[in-house]
């Protein structure tokens, strides 16, 4: 049980808490979803996570699946990222190849495996000798998803990984994610600020507004039902068609 | 990478060059020989004539031109070395070591170079000043330009995700340097090392011309220092004067030219082909509808960019806008909506270019509208609100000078008072403190610069406000805020609204009637309510079933 | 701390390190200067007395006798004073003096033309990038190929064919040598009249760098959403070209001024010597090539201040003219 726990997270730039306090664990097989708009801190807590950005203070644990704490030097080989668009998180210079054989050597794997990573991100392994420029949106983003599996990590931090995509594909990608996340028993950290999305691709859904975790509960409880004066304003802002034909006597 | 034509001939004459400097001295041979009386003017024997000691002029040329490409090698090598060390491992390395190389560069760069190579050459006794003291001292003062660009580069590099994506998979920090960052920065070092190449080479000359160059080189700038004081040009010998600078100039030129295309390769914007497009299409005006509840009708327009494969990016589009109306244009990237709304405004610009069509606005031919019709028509009748709102203003000027700009250009006979009152008045209906009018845009939010723009949209009182996805960079909270004061301006002000965006729900619960746009073409066109109910294209229904429903079943979509 | 206040701050640096370069340079490298020195001051009839070496070991270093740190501080203090030695060419005159009476010379010679080329070589760039795709274009490659011209030669090749050729120009000088300098319109036209050949020089050379950078700034430019939205404001053309486009694309210009104003200075130096100019350029390779180090240090450090405050007064005009300078300093 690859489990990551994180305890009391706290980061400060320039006096300016971006992150205060913040605590929750991921464990395999569930989807944690955190929602929070621009400047929340939500992006943050990822890159801390991502071990990108050196936390102020609390801890990041990750517990192996022998049950002993995962040596820092092991970290990276169970913690991956999925960043928020493909467009700047592959380099232009170099192959889809390249982007994926390096995670795979470096985490003692061999390059054969290119193929298989992209036939489990439904990509045709043809696509390893194209360039980024030579791919759709979606397929960008899903040679990302095939990047941060291949060092075979368990737990993966999702950050905004739809946002950019047109939205005929978005609910594709979050669909793979989805069914790798129940495929490969994946620890998922899903950081969006859509709420609608947030409800339906996770098991846990935690609000944040200013560094805070200001609400934390399934789903469901939280965007249906939210006690947060701040999660309550989040919900009714969303763009809502159903509530106008509702209103004009339609089913 | 297309080779263009400027890329070519630059290569092509400093090929040429190079070419001569190396192969031209083994077969010129020695420059030294005396070979007749002097100032031979050319012909037969001397291509290029003799100098006043009767040396060969082109053998002379072919040896100076060796000397001075190879001190220009040494000098490019060193100097973007050193600007690569400075620029982009302080760079990478950011904190102290960055503000101590960064200050370094800087310092460095402010200090005048050639005066300071002229000290340094008029302590180092001219026997010592051989040349590769001279191109150590032409790098180290030659460094610093490039070292600040490269830095700017590679700052704005290791804040791309895949840099980030690179170290969290794992990579050293020389290996993210040299495998993920400094391939990006080709193209810059190209162009650094090229200028670097071009600046030694017009020093040297400058150093030597001054009798305080190499004193075992023979350079284009000796050469030229020789003709100087064997008084060339007053005895009217240019064969033996000119010929060293053309080739400096030559050589210089042609380097310039890679670097033309280098930017471009950098700066995608230099690149693409200008054509200055036909303007007008409609030589005749359509006559207008009868129908005076409608404020904008576009018929069967077609928008083409043109170019080596033309793309059809607006086809046989068709709408109707009525007076106070929400038209709502929804579609993907890509899908022409963006164009539409340009072309209906005429601000297009080339390669894009109105095939056939129509655009009648309140009885008026946009299309047929002369230059100056057409400027007093925009903002007058129809306004705009562009995605940006964070780039749609002016960056460098404050809010009221953008306010006050279009009434001074559309309302010449406002007074002063009437105008800032009017700015003031505008702000009011959008609920903008009137003390912001001193503000500049990068001291307000995001949301309060979107309000500014739709501020600045009503200005006039136009009939028609074309957004084109105003709220899609703005916070859900923030969105919302700028949806109802969208629909109670409307409601007060009675202004029809063409609203685009890819986000089709929220268009479902604000506009009257939608269009759905696909490729260039609209697919479908119906009321909110006809749309959300019985969708009939496949694609509508593919994008309504791309949104899962917020408040509906589990796993529910919002159709 | 303030936009301002980190300029001079900076600027300040630079004119230590500057004076400190000077005073380096003549210790690290090879050669004997103050022995050739007292030499040449023996054979003008100068006093050779312990004092006068004395003076000039402060300036180029004792050979050891004394610390480094002794010989800075010396150094330091006699620059406060304003005490730069005695130039052995124009024995006896002192270096500030020889500095003084050719600085002016050279100040208005490449102030006036650098502004010239700047205001020519921005108003030109803005113009070509607006109107892309017109013939305009053909001035980009056609003033970058001047640019690669070294100056001294085009220079040369002026004053052979407007000069000796068709006699527009006098040959050199500053003046004409029959005049006594003075504020009389005489000297002044006379004065001007010598400039014209030397500035045009310094202006056909240097105008196609601020034009190519203004011309590629103004094309990004014109593809911002700003430029955009005054057009569709339904400004007219001019004032959507300078307001909005120019406006914007001449930052960069202004920001690179440093390295511009470099490249003019470097120039200007060779160009006063091929016009025997009586600026400071001149009087620079006169005391290289009379190994008269005093001078040669005087007038390092005299240009050297002149560049740092020329770009001074840009930057702190930079922080008017970009409103975002002074508010992002105080983040970073």
């Amino acid at each position: 049980m690859t489990t990551l726990e994180v305890r009391d997270l706290t980061k400060t730039f320039h006096r300016h808490r971006a992150v205060d306090g913040v605590s929750f664990t991921l464990t395999p097989g569930r989807t944690v979803a955190l929602v929070g708009e621009s400047g929340s801190g939500k992006s943050t807590i990822a890159r801390m996570i991502a071990r990108l950005v050196r936390p102020t203070s609390g801890e990041i644990t990750l517990t192996g699946q022998d049950g002993a704490p995962v040596a820092r030097r092991a970290y990276r080989d169970h913690v991956q990222m999925i960043f928020q668009d493909p467009f700047a998180s592959l380099n232009p210079f170099h192959t889809v190849e390249h982007h994926l054989a390096r995670p795979l050597l470096l985490h003692g794997r061999s390059r054969a495996e290119v193929p298989h990573l992209l036939e489990r991100v439904s990509l045709s392994p043809d696509l390893a000798r194209r360039r980024p420029h030579e791919l759709s949106g979606g397929q960008r983003q899903r040679v990302a998803i095939a990047r941060a599996l291949a060092p075979g990590a368990k737990v993966i931090i999702a950050d905004e990984p739809v946002s950019m995509l047109d939205v005929s594909i978005r609910l594709g990608v979050l669909k793979l994610l989805d069914r790798l996340q129940r495929e490969e028993d994946l620890a998922v950290l899903y950081i969006t600020h859509d709420l609608a999305t947030a409800r339906h691709f996770s098991d846990e859904v935690l609000v944040m507004h200013r560094g805070r975790i200001v609400e934390r509960g399934p789903g469901d409880d939280v965007l249906l039902r939210p006690r947060d004066p701040y999660t309550r304003q989040l919900a009714a802002a969303a763009p809502d068609p159903e509530a106008r034909f509702r209103q004009g006597g339609q089913p | 990478m297309t080779w263009s034509g400027k890329l070519r001939a630059g290569l092509l004459l400093a090929g040429l060059i190079v070419l001569f400097g190396l192969v031209g001295p083994l077969l010129t041979g020695d420059p030294a020989t005396i070979r007749d009386v002097g100032l031979t003017p050319p012909g037969d024997g001397h291509l290029l004539g003799t100098t006043i000691t009767g040396q060969d002029v082109l053998a002379q040329l072919a040896h100076a031109t060796r000397g001075s490409l190879w001190i220009g090698l040494l000098v490019g090598v060193m100097a973007t070395v050193l600007s690569g060390v400075f620029g982009i491992v302080g760079a990478y390395a950011g904190g102290a070591v960055d503000e101590a190389f960064s200050l370094f560069s800087n310092v460095m760069l402010v200090i005048p170079g050639l005066p300071l190579v002229i000290v340094v050459a008029g302590f180092v006794p001219a026997d010592q000043r051989g040349t590769w003291t001279i191109s150590l001292v032409l790098a180290i003062t030659g460094w610093a330009a490039a070292a600040r660009v490269l830095r700017a580069q590679t700052l704005s590099l290791r804040n791309r995700d895949y840099v980030a994506a690179a170290r969290v998979s794992g990579e050293k920090t020389w290996r993210v340097i040299c495998v993920e960052i400094l391939p990006n920065l080709l193209p810059i070092l190209a162009s650094q090392f090229v200028f670097a190449v071009v600046l030694a080479i017009l020093s040297e000359a400058g150093l030597s011309f001054l009798g305080l160059g190499a004193a075992d080189s023979s350079t284009l700038g000796t050469m030229l220092y020789y003709a100087q004081n064997g008084f060339a040009l007053q005895r009217e010998a240019w064969w033996w004067f000119v010929p060293p600078g053309l080739v400096i100039a030559l050589f210089g030129g042609a380097l310039s030219l890679v670097n033309f295309s280098i930017d471009e390769i950098i700066n995608p914007a230099l690149r693409e082909r200008v054509r200055r497009g036909r303007d007008v299409v409609a030589t005749t005006p359509v006559v207008a509808p009868a129908d005076e509840d409608v404020v904008l009708t576009v018929s069967d327009l077609n928008v083409v960019y043109q170019g080596a494969t033309p793309v059809h990016a607006v086809k046989d589009v068709s709408l109707t806008l009525r007076r106070g109306e929400i038209l709502g244009l929804a579609g993907e990237s890509g899908c022409g909506k963006t164009t539409l709304a340009y072309a209906v405004n005429r601000l297009h610009r080339p390669p894009a270019e109105v095939t056939s069509g129509s655009v009648v606005f309140d009885g008026v031919d946009v299309l047929a509208l002369g230059p100056e019709e057409l400027r007093r028509f925009r903002w007058v009748r129809l306004s705009m609100v562009f995605q940006g709102a964070m780039n749609s203003l002016n960056p460098v000027t404050p809010i009221s000078a953008q306010l006050q700009d279009v009434l001074r250009t559309h309302r010449p006979s406002m007074t002063a008072t009437d105008r800032a009152a009017r700015c003031a008045e505008v702000l009011r209906l959008v609920g903008v403190d009137r003390a912001r009018l001193g503000s500049y845009p990068h001291e307000l939010s995001g949301g309060m610069r979107q309000r500014v723009m739709i501020a600045m949209a009503l200005l006039l009182e136009p009939q028609v406000m074309i957004m084109d996805e105003p709220t899609t960079a703005l916070d859900v909270l923030v969105q919302r805020e700028i949806l109802n004061e969208i629909k109670r301006l409307r409601d007060e002000l009675r202004f029809a609204v063409v609203f685009i965006t890819h986000d089709l729900p929220l268009l479902l619960e604000l506009s009257d009637r939608i269009a759905v746009m696909r490729e260039g073409e609209v697919v479908e066109y119906a009321t909110a309510e006809e749309m959300y109910l019985r969708p009939r294209h496949p694609y509508t229904r593919q994008l309504l079933a791309s949104f899962p429903s917020l408040t509906g079943e589990r796993g529910a979509l919002i159709r | 701390m303030g936009y301002h206040l980190r300029k001079v701050a900076f600027y300040l640096a630079a004119l230590w390190a500057a004076v400190t370069l000077n005073f380096v340079i003549p210790r690290l490298l090879p050669g004997n200067p103050v022995d050739i020195l007292m030499a040449k001051l023996q054979q003008r009839g100068g006093s050779v007395d312990p004092a006068a070496r004395q003076a000039y070991e402060t300036l180029l270093g004792t050979g050891g006798r004394e610390s480094f740190a002794q010989e800075y501080l010396a150094y330091l203090g006699n620059l406060l004073r304003g005490d730069l030695g005695v130039s052995v060419s124009a024995f006896p005159a002192k270096v500030s003096d020889v500095i003084g009476d050719s600085l002016p010379w050279t100040i208005v010679l490449v102030g006036l033309a650098t502004l010239i080329s700047f205001v020519l070589g921005v108003g030109l760039g803005a113009l070509v990038g607006w109107k892309r795709g017109t013939w305009l274009d053909a001035l980009v490659p056609a003033t970058t190929m001047l640019s690669a011209v070294p100056y001294f030669w085009l220079a040369l090749i002026l004053v052979a064919l407007l000069s000796s050729g068709l006699g527009w120009f006098p040959l050199n000088g500053g003046y004409d040598v029959v005049l006594d300098p003075g504020w009389n319109p005489e000297f002044l036209g006379s004065a001007l009249y010598h400039g014209i050949l030397p500035a045009l020089t310094i202006v056909l050379s240097s105008v196609g760098g601020w034009l190519l950078g203004m011309r590629n700034m103004m094309v990004s430019a014109m593809s911002e959403d700003y430029v955009l939205t005054a057009r569709a404001k339904g400004l007219t053309g001019s004032r959507v070209m300078i307001r909005y486009a120019a406006r914007n694309a001449v930052l960069p210009s202004v920001a690179g001024f440093a390295i511009s104003l470099g490249f003019v200075v470097s120039g200007s130096i060779v160009t006063e010597q091929v016009f025997s100019y009586p600026g400071i350029g001149s009087k620079l390779l006169q005391a290289v090539q009379n190994n008269d180090y005093a001078l040669m240090q005087g007038i390092f450090l005299v240009i050297t201040i002149a560049v740092l405050g020329a770009n001074l007064v840009v930057d702190l005009l930079y922080g008017l003219i970009d409103a975002r300078t002074r508010d992002r300093s105080t983040v970073s």
